[in-house]
């Protein structure tokens, strides 16, 4: 029997993979998509409208129910009881952290991947971000500029559907937005206090259907996103990407196929991919005349570094050395928090129960003059609060009682706290390689983090803990504290770098379109190839990156360089 | 737009079907048998209907109740008692779930040390309770008449009341407290006295501010200063 050739595989289907396979499924490509982890189901995964109070550890969890895996650490925040008994986060992949480090690799394996749950901030990057390198002088800019990748800025917003404003800011670039979501009292006064110290306060660009888009419905404001929406109001692959490629009937979808390498012809071009299938323990191969990775990041890198091979002795397309370099990262944590006194006693809204990101700081640092700062480029921060689903301030009222019963309640609807994102630097000592040590269960050599934060970040930290107590001063409020540290290292999801993209085959991994230098028919689709972090979130950019990679190669099939299986 | 293949008003149906698809009973109607030494706890119905505690003793477990009661009374709207807070503490220690440590646990060892420290920190509270109340009062905390009891909690949960040498009896009551609130604001009951909007899971809009003519809030902020 003639084995089977695919015209392209695509390794992972979440934000870049799943966007990928639909472009080229739709092109008329037989595409072989390969997921880790099994296939997402939201009618048994999700949450699903069910209450904390139809759990039966209230959404604390079975604390013992990673017994015998080999990554027994939880993951907080994606990873709830709400999706329990469910195989959709790896913990049967262990990694390492070297000496010093503390990365939290959060993974979630199922199809469409961490962009099931994420966050669903979606601004543009703009050119002070592409050409941060021009301005401060510090690392390379990034091998595009903003008139060149704006209106793949707009096929994704148009595609995911975003809300927001107009705000004629040059750092933080308008787009095509969906009407915004409605603003809060709490973000009227958050915006009068920010005023006054010279900070902007401004809708945040937020992919959340506030009316009927394309054919998907508009928000019905349950408050479950970040447990996965019940029926796609906002950019998922389960119920965007994925659906659409099936349709085109051009798609073979594989699941639980733990990608281990890359494999390369006679001439070292890429011929397909090897995958262990969890279920049998087997390996398997897969052919296709072009492999597309988009794995999430690091693990982008882990499987690119372990394509090891006669043509490729320290991995696939690693002429550069560059695989692994360039760990960044968006430092995560609390810069304040407390509440408005004004908001006391008031009544109950709908308004945030989802926690999305309504209202935001974009950047301000650092705008008229690279240098005003005691740190370079700049970070951004957002507030969120209002009537959640847990009085999680309890803590700060006195006593016990009535009266203590009373507070909890009249104290509601004011609750307030403000998570900064800070990006950080390349560095030549944040980096990922392969413990040669250790192989996971699979029998595949582990990836190891070697990352720390670096004082630009800690910096912007420090300013943004000055910059809150000014805040809450300005407007009003009063507050309660704030984190003495920043989160550890992996928290925000939003590592990029270590594929970075670039001109100069000698430092960058791929060349603008994404495709590798070395080998003309791999390319990437995820964050491993954004250069540098932003103080912006990466979903969107993946989705628009992946868009532009994907013509861009759909071209190099109709002028041959790419044939046809 | 291809492949969306689900229609408006089946989503609207499977709306529906999602509002009503918890299954998990609530605590209240339920109890808890401890098979044998496993670490795991499984739920089963008693015959009976009375609620047999998992970990701790039925003294203790009668303790827990009435403290829990005393932190979230009944008033106007349900109390920790009517909530089922006890039943909830008791299978919590039990399954060693803890919701208020910010111990880091990395593995299943982290998860079961930090568990048995969790226990360990609830009997040894309630037996401080006891022998404090012995020593003040002459009798056990159960025994010793309500304005008593208040005026231990006082001296436990307010930095004006508190005394020397009670460090751990205020720790107990911060654990004692966190457990109970954690317990009651989980429950219908007590999401519905805070009003929590998630309670409806499906709204036409996001209403917004109220408030249009005074974005500062101002005349809210004046009348909370002068109440």
């Amino acid at each position: 029997m003639a084995r089977k050739v695919y015209d392209a595989i695509v390794v992972g289907t979440g934000a870049g993979g799943g966007t990928a396979m639909k472009i080229l499924c739709e092109a008329g490509l037989q595409v072989c998509a390969i997921n880790s982890g099994p296939r997402t189901n939201p009618a048994t995964d999700y949450r699903r409208h069910r209450q904390v109070y139809d759990l039966k550890y209230r959404g604390y969890g079975d604390p013992l129910r990673l017994k015998g895996k080999a990554h027994q650490e939880p993951y907080s925040v994606e990873e709830s009881e709400y999706s329990e008994g469910r195989d959709l986060f790896e913990h049967d992949v262990a990694y390492s952290n070297a000496p010093g480090t503390d990365w939290y690799w959060k993974r979630c394996k199922a199809t469409g991947g961490k962009a099931n749950f994420w966050g669903r901030s979606s601004a543009r990057f703009g050119d002070i971000d592409f050409k941060a390198a021009d301005l401060d002088g510090l690392g390379e800019n990034w091998p595009v500029d903003y008139a060149e990748i704006a209106p793949w800025f707009s096929k994704a917003e148009r595609y995911m559907g975003v809300a927001s404003t107009i705000q004629n800011r040059p750092s933080n670039p308008d787009g095509e937005y969906l009407p915004p979501i409605p603003w809060r009292c709490l973000d009227y006064i958050i915006q009068k206090g920010a005023e006054q110290i010279g900070v902007p306060y401004l809708p945040d660009r937020c992919a959340q259907l506030t009316v009927d888009h394309n054919s998907h419905l508009a928000c019905h404001y349950c408050g479950n996103c970040s447990r996965g929406c019940d029926v796609g109001s906002f950019f998922s692959p389960t119920w965007f990407t994925i659906p659409e490629a099936e349709a085109t009937n051009n798609l073979v979808l594989l699941t639980n196929a733990l990608v281990r390498q890359v494999l390369v012809d006679e001439a070292g071009m890429a011929k397909g991919v090897a995958y262990v299938d969890r279920t049998t323990r087997r390996e398997v191969e897969v052919y296709a005349k072009v492999v597309v990775l988009a794995a999430s990041c690091v693990e982008t890198s882990h499987i690119m570094l372990n394509s090891k091979s006669r043509h490729w002795p320290t991995g696939i397309a690693n002429s550069s050395g560059q695989i692994g370099r360039n760990l960044c990262d968006h430092l995560y944590g609390t810069s304040g928090y407390g509440y408005l006194p004004h908001l006391l006693g008031q009544p109950a809204t709908p308004d945030n129960i989802a926690d999305s990101t309504v209202g935001w700081m974009p950047r301000w640092q650092n705008l008229k003059n690279a240098h005003e700062e005691k740190f370079i480029r700049g970070y951004s921060v957002y507030i969120g609060g209002g009537c959640g689903d847990f009085p999680w301030y309890y803590r700060q009222i006195e006593g016990f009682g009535s009266a203590y019963k009373r507070d909890i309640k009249r104290y509601y609807p004011t609750p307030i706290s403000a998570l900064i994102q800070a990006p950080s630097l390349p560095s030549p000592t944040n980096y990922v390689d392969i413990d040669s040590e250790k192989e996971d269960i699979f029998g595949i050599p582990q990836l190891r983090f070697h990352f720390q934060w670096g004082q630009n970040e800690l910096l912007m930290w420090e300013h943004s803990k000055q910059m809150m107590i000014d805040l809450f001063k300005a407007m009003g409020g009063e507050m309660w504290g704030a984190d003495d540290e920043p989160n550890r290292p992996g928290t925000s999801l939003h590592e990029v770098g270590v594929c970075r993209f670039g001109n100069d085959p000698k430092t960058s991994v791929t060349n603008k379109w994404a495709q590798t230098h070395d080998v003309a028919n791999l390319y990437i689709c995820d964050a491993s190839i954004f250069p540098t972090s932003t103080d912006k979130t990466t979903t969107m950019p993946i989705v628009a990156f992946a868009m532009r990679t994907c013509n861009h190669m759909l071209d190099n099939f109709k002028k041959g360089v790419h044939e046809r299986a | 737009m291809a492949g969306q293949g689900m229609e408006r008003r089946e989503i609207l149906r499977y709306i529906g079907i999602a509002a009503v698809a918890g299954t998990f009973p609530g605590f209240s109607k339920w109890v808890f048998a401890c098979p044998g030494d496993h670490p795991q706890v499984t739920t089963s119905q008693s015959p009976s209907g009375v609620y047999k505690p998992l970990f701790f003793s039925p003294e203790h477990y009668q303790m827990l109740d009435h403290i829990a009661e005393m932190i979230i009374p009944e008033d106007s709207t349900p109390g920790a008692r009517q909530a089922g807070v006890a039943e909830f503490i008791d299978f919590m220690v039990a399954n060693r779930v803890p919701v208020s440590t910010s111990r880091d646990v990395r593995s299943m060892e982290d998860a079961m040390e930090a568990g048995n420290e969790l226990q360990n920190r609830f009997i040894a509270g309630l037996d401080w309770i006891n022998a404090r109340c012995h020593s003040e009062f002459g009798h056990a905390f159960m025994e010793c008449t309500p304005p008593q009891q208040t005026s231990l909690m006082q001296e436990l949960a307010y930095k004006a009341k508190f005394k020397p040498t009670t460090e751990s009896g205020r720790a107990f009551f911060q654990l004692m407290r966190d457990y109970t609130v954690v317990g009651y604001y989980t429950t219908k009951i007590g999401l519905e006295s805070l009003g929590y909007p998630g309670l409806r899971t499906v709204w036409p809009k996001m209403p917004g501010c109220s408030h249009p003519d005074d974005p500062e809030h101002a005349h809210l902020l004046a009348r909370t200063r002068t109440s």
